[in-house]
């Protein structure tokens, strides 16, 4: 088993007018590939900072965080972002979808940043994961022409398109119907379990809890005994 | 392929985004095309200007070059400049030494020596016209034009009386008045006019002394003048044409009338305000009634009969009479004496409005105006000129009048209409440098008066004796301190040595190039050679050269970009704030972009996409609306609105050329100009958080 995050020691201090706010103080722990993982807890405890290190938007004040054994603290901006595009993946509360491309053109953005593949690469993975998500009749509709159900799908399949390592969900159920929202898990799991691809997700729903294969608990900035 | 492909990532998000905000893309892709528009049709229409511009002053007088001494106080100004007297320019005295160096330097085409000056038109009255006529009648005995003179003399004797008849009822002031009346009987006393057969000096003496001044005195006019060779002036500015009389013979002595300033200056009052109506009601299309201008003018029209009057001799009198009362203008009294009879029909004739001015216009060109002298100038008279020389004296000079010219494309211009052209040698004469002759006659006329020539160093000893008490030192030159103004008369040859035009002295001279588009390395050839041979020449472009005139493509320029440039200011400063409001606006979406690993110069391109497109789009609209105007006016033409604008236009109209190059290049300009200023607030945009795609509204 590798290990997909690392995170050491690590701390994370915002300042705040004069004063200065602990998000995360001293956390220490793994998530291997593969894994389901939630993290949990309460608003303000530190789940969005967790989240946002992992996700390579951010780094520590103290500590380091490893993604795929690479540490981040000492990145550029630029080198995050190429570290963004390659390993990760991003699913948001909002679906956070281009308003201004169709369903199709959405999910090969990340392609053409990269701008590694042909266009016949790019339609075939395109396609591929509009398949998997059940949209491929929606191919070429504007994204603000669908339900928030299938926009999430649209931001999966976004997200699945560079076969990242890891893909970090925010929340993604939280402004969908339980029903839609079920579905959304569902879905994120077979990728899960078919593409070995390591979920990261924030969540303060015990529904979808219940799915993941470990939930990090924290609780003001450190981890509660799970 | 990644960068390609990364642009045309850009450009489509850019394209949908602008269609997104349609509302804003339009604002702003519609300033930056009026800014196009705006340029396009502005420098095209300024270089149009400044062509033709060109054309009307390196084709009359200024040519592509001028030289002249840089010892100069004033800047040379052909085209006015210095109001009132005229411009210190300084001298060149030695021509043939400049011309040799002028005409080795290369591109040089032609060199044409110049004296720009200013001097007094004397002017008599009608009175001293027929008085001229008379004694001319009696030198050549011939006693039926003598006679026929003596009866036009009575004539207008008779019409002074009639004039100091209506004074006597406005002044009680007499005495002066009965003076004259007394003088005008002698005149007509039955010994007198009807015995004059010969040159009786007696006789004539008195008519010119006591009866001339009578009629007044025409208040004096200015005449500029360009002295300059001739021939050469004729061969090297190709606007320039006689239009009445002939060209001053190579070598001749004489003046060319601009035929401008004839029309401005020396037609009769009358016409001239006839001509001035007819122009504004005519081509500006207004009325008499509709403009206090021209309610002046019709006014002042209404005056004019006395002077028409006093153009008349008694057989033209009668006829006109008879004329205008065949065309209705019946004097109110049919049995009184003509002079009355026809000042009554005259002034009537000459009130006019709206109804009647076309018919009275045609009427006086046709009936009136070839009974009368037109013009106080013709070709073929000799005038006297007046200058006041350097050295102190009043200089009169007769000249013969050879011909009327003007400048082809611009006949109405005021600017180019003010230059009347003389020949050098004349023109050296009035600026003050003295012929042998001419010093000969005023040594003669010092030894007759008195006067010697004195030492400035001895001037104390010499005017108060040797122990005069010391007084306060002063540089009084001879001629000036000592001397009364003396009115000299030059005897110099009708003709000259054409060597003349090639030696001697000038103020300035034009240069001619062979290449004018090498103007720019010309002078600088021309400084190079002078400083080099120790002249003390000063070179300046036509530009510079024609004075006021030729500044005004600068101050249109000038006030053109600071116009352009406000309107880009707007422009940047809207864009600006668009795209900052607009990244508030789209926070999420750039944050969104940005987590899923866009870099940041993604987010600064693809701003500067959008300023891009919707400058590029606006600014081609802009230039293609204005190259549609220019091909529109250019088939048209633009008329020019005043005599100035036709000095400018070379013409009355200025046919606008589409320049290409312009309407090409203001489009990229101002397309990279919205880009680069967006760089700002693009970079602005760059900074938001990619973590920002997380934050939930509110």
């Amino acid at each position: 088993m590798t290990i997909a995050v690392k995170i050491d020691k690590v701390s994370k201090i915002y300042p705040l007018g004069k004063t200065e706010v602990k998000a995360l103080t001293d956390v220490s722990m793994q998530i291997t590939t593969g894994e389901f993982a939630a993290i949990a807890g309460p608003s303000g405890c530190g789940k969005s900072t967790m989240l946002n290190l992992i996700g390579c938007m951010d780094t520590p004040s103290a500590g380091e965080v490893f993604i795929d054994d690479q540490p981040i603290s000492k990145l550029s901006d630029r080198q995050l972002t190429s570290l963004r595009l390659e390993k990760l993946g991003f699913i948001f509360q909002s679906f956070n979808l281009i308003p201004v491309l169709t369903v199709a053109q959405n999910v090969e953005f990340p392609l053409l940043i990269q701008g590694k593949h042909s266009p016949k690469e790019r339609t075939g993975l395109v396609d591929e994961l509009l398949e998997e998500v059940g949209l491929t009749a929606q191919r070429n509709q504007r994204s603000n022409e669908l339900s928030g159900g299938q926009r999430q799908r649209v931001a999966i399949a976004r997200a699945l398109v560079s076969a990242p390592r890891i893909v970090l969900a925010d929340e993604p159920t939280a402004n969908l119907d339980s029903t839609t929202g079920e579905r959304i898990i569902d879905l994120m799991k077979r990728v899960n379990q078919t593409r070995q691809t390591t979920f990261i997700f924030s969540t303060h729903d015990p529904q979808v809890m219940k799915h993941a294969s470990r939930i990090i608990r924290l609780k003001d900035g450190r981890l509660a005994d799970a | 392929m990644k960068i390609n492909q990364t642009y045309k990532l850009i450009l489509k998000v850019a394209a949908r985004n602008l269609w997104l905000f349609r509302l804003r893309t339009f604002i702003i892709g519609s300033l930056l095309g009026f800014g196009a528009f705006l340029a396009v049709l502005g420098l095209s229409l300024l270089r149009d200007v400044e062509t033709s511009m060109r054309a009307s002053i390196t084709g009359s007088v200024v040519g592509d070059i001028q030289i002249h001494s840089s010892q100069a106080k004033d800047d040379l100004a052909v085209f006015g400049g210095g109001f009132m007297g005229r411009a210190d320019i300084g001298t060149i005295p030695d021509l043939a030494a400049v011309r040799d160096v002028v005409m080795k330097v290369q591109n040089v085409d032609a060199m044409i020596p110049m004296g720009l000056d200013m001097v007094f038109l004397g002017r008599g009255n009608e009175l001293d016209d027929t008085l001229e006529a008379l004694r001319n009648a009696l030198k050549s005995n011939d006693q039926i034009i003598v006679k026929d003179r003596v009866d036009q003399l009575k004539f207008q004797l008779s019409q002074l009386k009639s004039e100091i008849e209506q004074q006597r009822k406005l002044t009680t002031q007499t005495d002066e008045l009965d003076e004259q009346w007394a003088a005008i009987a002698q005149a007509e006393a039955p010994d007198f006019l009807d015995t004059l057969t010969t040159v009786d000096e007696s006789k004539l003496q008195f008519l010119d002394t006591k009866i001339a001044p009578i009629s007044g005195e025409k208040t004096p006019v200015y005449l500029n003048y360009v002295g300059t060779d001739i021939t050469l002036f004729q061969q090297k500015f190709p606007k320039f044409t006689v239009v009445e009389g002939e060209m001053i013979p190579n070598g001749n002595r004489g003046i060319l009338i601009s035929r401008k300033f004839r029309e401005d200056f020396l037609k009769v009052m009358a016409a001239r305000i006839f001509d001035r109506l007819n122009k504004r009601l005519t081509k500006g299309g207004m009325t008499i009634s509709g403009d206090p201008e021209n309610k002046r003018l019709a006014a002042d029209l209404a005056r004019q009969h006395a002077q028409v009057m006093a153009q008349l001799d008694r057989q033209e009198a009668t006829e006109l009479s008879q004329r205008l009362s065949e065309y209705g203008l019946e004097p109110e009294n049919k049995d009184a004496e003509l002079i009355d009879k026809l000042t009554s029909q005259l002034k009537s004739f000459l009130q006019v409005d709206d109804d009647k001015f076309t018919e009275r216009y045609k009427l006086f060109y046709e009936e009136i105006a070839p009974r009368i002298k037109l013009y106080e100038i013709s070709p073929g008279e000799t005038i006297t000129l007046r200058s006041y020389t350097k050295s102190g004296y009043i200089k009169s000079l007769p000249l013969k009048v050879y011909g009327v010219y003007t400048f082809t494309g611009l006949e109405d211009s005021d600017l180019a209409g003010a230059m009347n052209i003389l020949d050098l040698v004349s023109f050296r004469e009035l600026f003050g440098q003295m012929s042998e002759a001419s010093k000969k006659e005023l040594d003669d006329m010092r030894a007759a008066a008195g006067i010697k020539e004195l030492d400035t160093a001895n001037l104390e000893e010499s005017l108060f004796g040797v122990n005069a008490a010391p007084v306060e030192s002063t540089n009084t030159t001879a001629a000036v301190g000592a001397a009364p103004t003396i009115e000299v008369k030059p005897v110099i040859d009708e003709t000259f040595d054409l060597r003349e035009n090639d030696s001697g002295l000038a103020l300035n001279a034009a240069i001619i190039l062979k290449d004018p588009r090498k103007l720019r390395r010309t002078i600088k050839d021309l400084e190079k050679t002078f400083k080099q041979n120790n002249m003390d020449l000063k070179v300046v472009d036509w530009q510079t050269a024609a004075g006021i005139a030729g500044q005004f493509v600068v101050f249109v320029r000038m006030a053109l970009i600071f116009s352009l440039i406000v309107i880009f200011i707007v422009a940047l400063v809207i864009i600006n704030n668009s795209i900052v409001v607009g990244t508030l606006n789209r926070t999420r979406e750039i944050g969104t972009m940005r987590a899923i690993g866009a870099q940041k110069s993604f987010v600064v391109g693809l701003f500067l996409a959008e300023t891009g497109l919707t400058g590029l789009l606006g600014s081609i609209f802009g230039s293609i609306v204005a190259l549609m105007i220019l091909f529109w006016l250019s088939i048209k033409g633009i008329p020019a609105a005043n005599d100035v604008v036709s000095f400018l236009f070379s013409g009355p109209r200025l046919y606008p050329k589409m320049r290409w190059d312009i309407g090409i290049t203001a489009p990229i300009v101002v397309t990279i100009i919205a880009v680069v200023a967006s760089i700002y607030a693009a970079r602005h945009a760059a900074q938001i958080q990619p973590a920002e795609a997380m934050q939930e509204k509110e």
